[in-house]
């Protein structure tokens, strides 16, 4: 973690372990990103976040992974709690409690990871085969919640979890991504379900009219399979964030 | 890759042409050609060469400093008042099997003997040190490269050490390699400039010079570093010792090589398995270099993982802890291995 130095990752500036306390010391942020979007509830309607600042976050969400992914380091635990937000608007990513280093063979990769209801597809149903995808997964389903104000998938249990998933994503199947039939916890008898229009889903939560861009970004991010999925690079590499990445520097 | 280089170069002092022949025709020794990638290792084997790797460096550093024996500034926390009574074969095994190390976790404990002598010139490795060096770094590397991993209750109960003992370990060790834990290509240089310069960690910006002061050459492709680090150590380690002559631990009868030390040989039929050759190793490699790998040697028979070995071999490796206490039951062994007699027990303490 101390290793990972970047404007949208918390800094890590000492450790101190006594033995029987370990104190850790990092960069003091303002707020996280679940607070921030309960701060903005009007009455009792959770409220999506103006599409520009949900931009901004999320371009800044897509930086603080790509970082973690191109330093071999999976997160795990992406989701607003984690995501630490500043009075500038800056936003990073904090507790890497459950981050891992990969490259490195091992045979225990645990499928308990990251928080339900970010929890990609491919975890859901026993992958231990797991890799940067994962974090990806969960910053489709935080993008989604920054747009509505709500979470996009609040499963109360693992099957419920797939269940939501499917009922918007779609059921997939061996053709759809090759190879699902082998994951540990497939279900041949999944309740058959097509992909419903994100946009229909979403759009009466927003606060703006969604445009294409958004919507293709959020299927590139919510690929069922995870090779299919976007990684952080292509990401941000995406139309939507064209006004970041042609801005001269 | 200091410590293996340190032993390669020890290693001409080692048995004689005759010694190997004379032994050689004496025994006969089977050899196993390991598979070329660690993770298909079995842990047993792997367990043994790196008893093995141990042993060796272990003989080099107690010959060459005998004389500072009473040196009071020598000691570290890692010290044991006399060498504990288990060797170090039954202990790697000991705590391979009681605390389920995976392959990466057994070879990253090679790998933290370069890291911690690297910043701790204090730290050798000798016949007082290894017990509680391997108890730790087994500790730290389970913690940081593994998703399941015991407490320290556990992993000191199975050492042998109190568990107060082992947080302040894990803590000095930590400190020592300024928790950089990963094997990396660049993590050794990156933490001995970190020591150099008392910093916690090197800033992109304001270190730059410092960091590319140190020329890193990568032959590796960089999302496969941690990787090629661990399998290298692997490489090294048979070359080294995986013959049984050449090895100064004598726990196990048997030679190992790799794939590619073999000449001709059909890499397809043993990529994946250990497979045992029966050959007298010596005789024939010296008679004619491809003898090994003649097709009719590899009727093969695999070799067993730890689990299965253990229930054979009768003694050492679950019979002693350091301690006088016996293992908990919890461990999934059957308790006709264990050795019921109580060991006297040792003493373990640190110097300081």
């Amino acid at each position: 973690m101390k290793e990972l130095k970047h404007e949208n990752i918390v800094r890590l500036y000492d450790v101190i372990h006594t033995e029987n306390k370990l104190t850790l010391v990092f960069e003091y942020m303002d707020n996280d990103l679940k607070k921030y979007m309960d701060s903005r509830i009007v009455g009792n309607n959770p409220q999506g976040l103006e599409l520009s600042l949900v931009k901004y976050f999320q371009w800044q969400l897509l930086e603080g992974a790509a970082f973690c992914h191109e330093n071999k380091i999976l997160h795990r635990d992406l989701k607003p709690q984690n995501l630490l937000i500043n009075n500038k608007g800056q936003l990073k990513l904090g507790d890497f409690g459950l981050a891992r280093a990969f490259g490195i063979p091992v045979n225990t990769y645990s499928s308990e990871v990251v928080t339900l209801w970010y929890r990609a597809p491919d975890v859901l149903m026993g992958s231990r085969t797991y890799s940067t995808s994962i974090d990806m997964w969960s910053c489709g389903c935080i993008l989604a919640e920054m747009v509505t104000g709500k979470p996009l998938f609040p499963g109360t249990n693992d099957e419920e979890q797939l269940k939501l998933i499917f009922e918007i994503m779609g059921t997939p199947n061996e053709s759809s991504w090759a190879g699902i039939s082998t994951l540990p916890k497939y279900n041949p008898n999944f309740p058959q379900r097509l992909p419903k229009d994100i946009r229909t889903i979403l759009q009466p939560h927003a606060k703006e009219p969604l445009d294409d861009n958004l919507i293709d970004l959020l299927h590139g991010l919510l690929q069922l399979n995870p090779d299919m999925r976007l990684s952080a690079k292509q990401a941000l590499h995406h139309p939507w964030f064209a006004e970041y990445y042609q801005r001269p520097q | 890759m200091e410590a293996i280089d340190k032993a390669w170069n020890a290693s001409s002092q080692y048995p004689s042409t005759s010694d190997l022949l004379s032994n050689a025709e004496e025994n006969e020794i089977s050899t196993i050609v390991l598979p070329s990638k660690f993770i298909k290792c079995s842990r047993t084997d792997l367990a043994i060469l790196i008893s093995r790797m141990l042993t060796f460096l272990i003989q080099i550093n107690d010959s060459s400093s005998k004389s500072s024996d009473c040196d009071v500034s020598a000691l570290t926390r890692f010290h044991s008042r006399i060498p504990p009574d288990i060797s170090v074969f039954n202990y790697l095994i000991r705590l391979t099997k009681y605390s389920s190390l995976e392959h990466c976790v057994l070879l990253t404990a090679v790998y933290y003997i370069d890291l911690l002598s690297s910043v701790y010139p204090t730290f050798t490795l000798n016949s007082l040190t290894v017990h509680r060096f391997l108890l730790t770094a087994t500790t730290v590397a389970s913690k940081g490269l593994v998703d399941s991993f015991c407490t320290n209750t556990h992993y000191a109960k199975v050492g042998g050490v109190h568990c107060s003992e082992l947080n302040l370990l894990e803590c000095e060790f930590l400190k020592k390699i300024n928790y950089r834990i990963i094997p990396r290509d660049e993590n050794i240089d990156h933490c001995k400039l970190e020591k150099k310069h008392d910093i916690f960690s090197l800033q992109k910006g304001s270190d730059k010079d410092l960091i590319n002061s140190l020329k890193i050459k990568n032959n590796f492709p960089e999302n496969e570093s941690s990787y090629n680090v661990l399998n290298t150590y692997y490489n090294k380690i048979v070359q080294l010792v995986g013959s049984f002559e050449s090895s100064p631990d004598k726990s196990k009868v048997i030679n190992y090589t790799l794939p590619y030390f073999i000449r001709n040989i059909h890499t397809e039929d043993i990529v994946d398995k250990p497979q045992l050759i029966n050959i007298h190793p010596f005789k024939e490699a010296i008679q004619d270099v491809s003898g090994i790998s003649r097709k009719r040697n590899l009727d093969a028979t695999v070799v067993e993982d730890l689990d299965m070995v253990s229930d054979q071999n009768e003694k050492g490796y679950n019979d002693k802890t350091m301690d006088n206490e016996t293992v908990d039951s919890e461990s999934s062994v059957s308790k006709k291995h264990i050795n019921q007699q109580r060991l006297p027990k040792i003493s373990h303490r640190t110097e300081h």
